[in-house]
């Protein structure tokens, strides 16, 4: 007879991850969470690789969900305000295959510097939360966190703590999960969060989140036990096995999805007891929202807020108030969730005005040359952003800064090949674009990442970054060379004149044919701040017969007119429109060199 | 609401209108009123639309307000789009200029011209003035937000000293003498209208 395995809570994830088709796990390690991604590495199935910290670690796997691959990020709590930057947005944006995201916390701080309640997290960003009570359920969770993360296209936290991770059980394994085929899939109002996309999918958050509270009612995950005492106890993870050991008389309503809360479910338990408890380690979680229905709850008055619960504790904390008469029931009251909705359009179609890449700047230089490739283009946060939107629709990712190189790495690396690149700004790059390219060197990541550099932090006003040296008063300091510093790295990296054309698209098609990693840096400054003197593109009404390639560049001094397009006094000259004009109707005049 | 005064100012980003409502927030102040103003930042100021918005009154709360009593519009198109700001009674003190946007310029949408249709059902009274042109008058085309406030006050409660003084406050000393023109013209141009 086989033997059952005899699992830690850690051990027993990466196995149940496995069952569930995991395609690509990441992590950094961090007691108590280390283990899933060792466990990980001995199997077989899944890339695994350990990232530079947990914010690369989550946009790598967010990558690889984007890719198609079941996907899961693990960190230790205090990992996940590291990588709270992506997970906050990617509450937004979904997934692709399912995502789970594992935070083992540390009550008692056994090997930790704080002790923070990451339950937290999942209320905040608005995201499904389950939390197992032993390794069996470990195993057995993971894979109902896989499917719930598909079927709602959410994130899904998985919550543990030392003792669910560190402590051990036996383990019947289950028959591995049929997951179906899923390929990368270009969708911008999905996966580019500014402000107009990201509004929808705020609003589609709030309504997916009650429709995972009617799913918290009926999912078996959270169980309703009938006890013979006059109490009743709401409990999650191991708090459930400490008060289940302490009081086996009690009924029980015991949360594997702890968010968001069964609210009809507590109003079940309420109404068959006396008296009503929630047993939780750290903050009042559960209680506090079970109060909010108006339900005399007895929780952190006895409950100790800080370090670890056992039996013992559970029991001594509960016994005095249950000689206490018990107090009137009240029954609960379920506040409505509004929504605030779009302000309603006027009746009016009115062309509307949304922001738009300057005349003359370099990213749309780029663009014009990139979209014409065949790769996904991973992007980050900053004017060139703005390429996103019509008509250059050149870009396909915006999740937080620093976000696309950790994507494009997760996309490739589970794509085999170049499937994606990734675009970023100079100061968002220094902000944290330098972590997530370590790491795809550590990792040996295939991808092309290029630096749009236009020398300043443009987007909020022409702010200084160490690129430029330049400080708040108006001093300047040392410069850092970006190409300098890819060369430390070990990164090949090229920088070009982001208005060089030709020298641009050679090095696009090279890199891309190279399936290494490598660094373009794109350099032209800010068409607002550059103050040479500049001579608009002429345009030969003759030769015009307005095929809207140029218009299709989005460029604000371009109008189109009766019979020919017209060029505005805004014009730079730049010559991107000259470019890519297929009847030589558009004359650059000769570029002023500064 | 309670008595404030709300005025909103649009336009595309870059034309001003920060500046514009700064303007505005100082008169109002100069004259004695408690003022709350919010602006639009970011992402916006990249040739988007942008609104502004200054409120003043005895006691002001609130630094916004789904509701306009008077709009400064430094371009058509964005005048025409916050009508919808307006109750009967309110007025639009607009530039005539257009700006097209991306979807006109690409001929996917029309750019409007029924401003003076939309207002009169709307009981909005409306002040079109080229204020491109006014301001070029007194010397600089990107004076055109301070025109605009110009024509704006002769339907403010503030006093010329209280615009003057503003003024003095939010432009720098080497262009507040283009600035001062501009503002005139503006006014005066209205004047002449209702003078008519």
């Amino acid at each position: 007879m086989e033997r059952i395995p005899f699992l830690s809570g850690n051990e027993a994830i990466a196995r149940g991850a496995v069952r569930a088709g995991l395609g690509y796990a990441c992590g950094y390690p961090g007691t108590p969470s280390t283990e899933v991604v060792e466990e990980l590495g001995r199997l077989d199935g899944p890339i695994v690789e350990w990232c530079i910290n947990e914010k690369v670690a989550l946009e790598t796997a967010i990558g690889a969900s984007l890719a198609g691959a079941r996907s899961m990020a693990t960190m230790k709590h205090v990992g996940l305000n590291v990588a709270a930057d992506p997970f906050m947005t990617l509450a937004l944006t979904g997934v692709n295959a399912g995502l789970v995201v594992f935070s083992a916390d540390d009550p008692g701080m056994h090997s930790s510097q704080n002790e923070q309640d990451n339950r937290t997290f999942a209320r905040f960003a608005r995201v499904p939360m389950l939390e197992p009570s032993d390794s069996q359920e470990a195993y057995d969770f993971v894979a109902e966190a896989f499917e719930l993360s598909e079927e709602f296209d959410t994130p899904v936290l998985f919550r543990s703590t030392t003792r669910l991770s560190h402590g051990r059980g036996r383990v019947v394994p289950r028959i591995a999960l049929a997951v179906p085929e899923r390929g990368y899939v270009k969708d911008i109002s999905k996966y580019v969060m500014v402000p107009d996309y990201a509004r929808e999918r705020n609003r589609q958050a709030l309504a997916r989140l009650e429709r995972l509270r009617s799913r918290s009612e009926t999912t078996p995950l959270n169980v309703l036990e009938a006890g013979t005492a006059d109490f009743g106890i709401i409990a999650s993870g191991v708090a459930y096995a400490y008060a289940r050991e302490a009081f086996p008389k009690a009924w029980f309503l015991k949360l594997g999805m702890s968010h968001p809360l069964p609210y009809q479910k507590i109003a079940k338990l309420n109404a068959s007891v006396a008296r009503l408890f929630v047993v939780e380690e750290l903050d009042p979680f559960i209680e506090d929202q079970v109060r909010g229905l108006g339900l005399p709850v007895i929780g952190k008055e006895v409950i100790p807020s800080n370090g670890e619960l056992d039996q013992e504790i559970v029991f001594r904390a509960l016994e005095p108030v249950l000689k206490r008469k018990p107090p009137r029931r009240r029954r609960p009251t379920f506040p409505p969730p509004p929504v605030i909705a779009p302000r309603p359009r006027p009746a009016e179609d009115l062309p509307v005005r949304p922001p738009v890449l300057c005349p003359g700047c370099s990213h749309r230089a780029v663009y014009a040359l990139l979209r014409r490739q065949k790769v996904a283009v991973m992007g980050d946060i900053g004017c060139y952003t703005l390429g996103a939107l019509p008509p250059l629709l050149a870009l396909e990712s915006c999740l937080c800064m620093g976000a696309g190189i950790g994507m494009m790495a997760g996309l490739n690396k589970v794509a085999g090949r170049i499937a994606a690149v990734a675009v970023i700004g100079d100061s968002t790059f220094f902000h944290s674009g330098i972590t997530p390219l370590i790491d795809a060197r550590y990792n040996e990541s295939a991808g092309l990442v290029i630096v749009l550099d236009n020398r300043t932090t443009a987007m909020t006003g022409h702010q200084g970054h160490p690129g430029t040296g330049l400080h708040p008063d108006r001093s300047s300091g040392p410069t850092l060379d970006i190409q300098a510093l890819c060369g430390g790295i070990g990164v090949r990296c090229t920088t070009v004149d982001a208005f060089d054309e030709e020298r641009v698209r050679g090095l696009l098609k090279a890199a891309l044919a190279a399936n290494e990693l490598s660094v373009l840096v794109a350099q032209a400054p800010c068409a607002l701040l550059d103050r040479t003197p500049k001579t608009a593109v002429l345009v030969d009404d003759e030769r015009c017969n307005l095929c809207g390639l140029c218009i299709d560049l989005g460029c604000p001094a371009i109008v189109a007119g009766e019979s020919a397009v017209s060029i505005t006094d805004d014009c730079t000259g730049c010559g991107v429109c000259v470019a890519v004009c297929a009847r030589g109707a558009l004359t650059e005049p000769e570029r002023v060199v500064p | 609401m309670n008595g404030a005064t709300t005025v909103s100012l649009a336009g595309v980003g870059g034309q001003g209108i920060i500046l514009g409502a700064a303007i505005l927030a100082h008169a109002a102040m100069a004259a004695g009123f408690d003022v709350k103003a919010s602006e639009v930042k970011g992402m916006a100021q990249r040739g988007g639309s942008v609104v502004s918005t200054v409120r003043f009154g005895r006691q002001v709360w609130s630094p916004v307000s789904p509701h306009a009593d008077l709009v400064i519009a430094t371009e058509l198109l964005e005048g025409r789009r916050t009508l919808d700001l307006l109750a009967a009674g309110g007025a639009l003190v607009y530039s005539t200029m257009v700006i097209a946007p991306g979807s006109v310029l690409r001929g996917e949408k029309a750019y409007p011209n029924d401003i003076e249709a939309a207002a009169t059902a709307r009981g909005v009274r409306l002040l079109g003035l080229d204020a491109e042109a006014l301001a070029r008058e007194a010397g600089t085309v990107r004076a055109a937000n301070v025109a605009l406030l110009g024509a704006a006050s002769t339907v403010l409660p503030f006093a010329d000293e209280h615009w003057q003084k503003a003024l003095q406050l939010v432009i720098p000393a080497k262009i507040i003498d283009v600035n001062r023109r501009a503002f005139e013209l503006g006014r005066d141009t209205v004047s002449q209208e209702v003078g008519e």
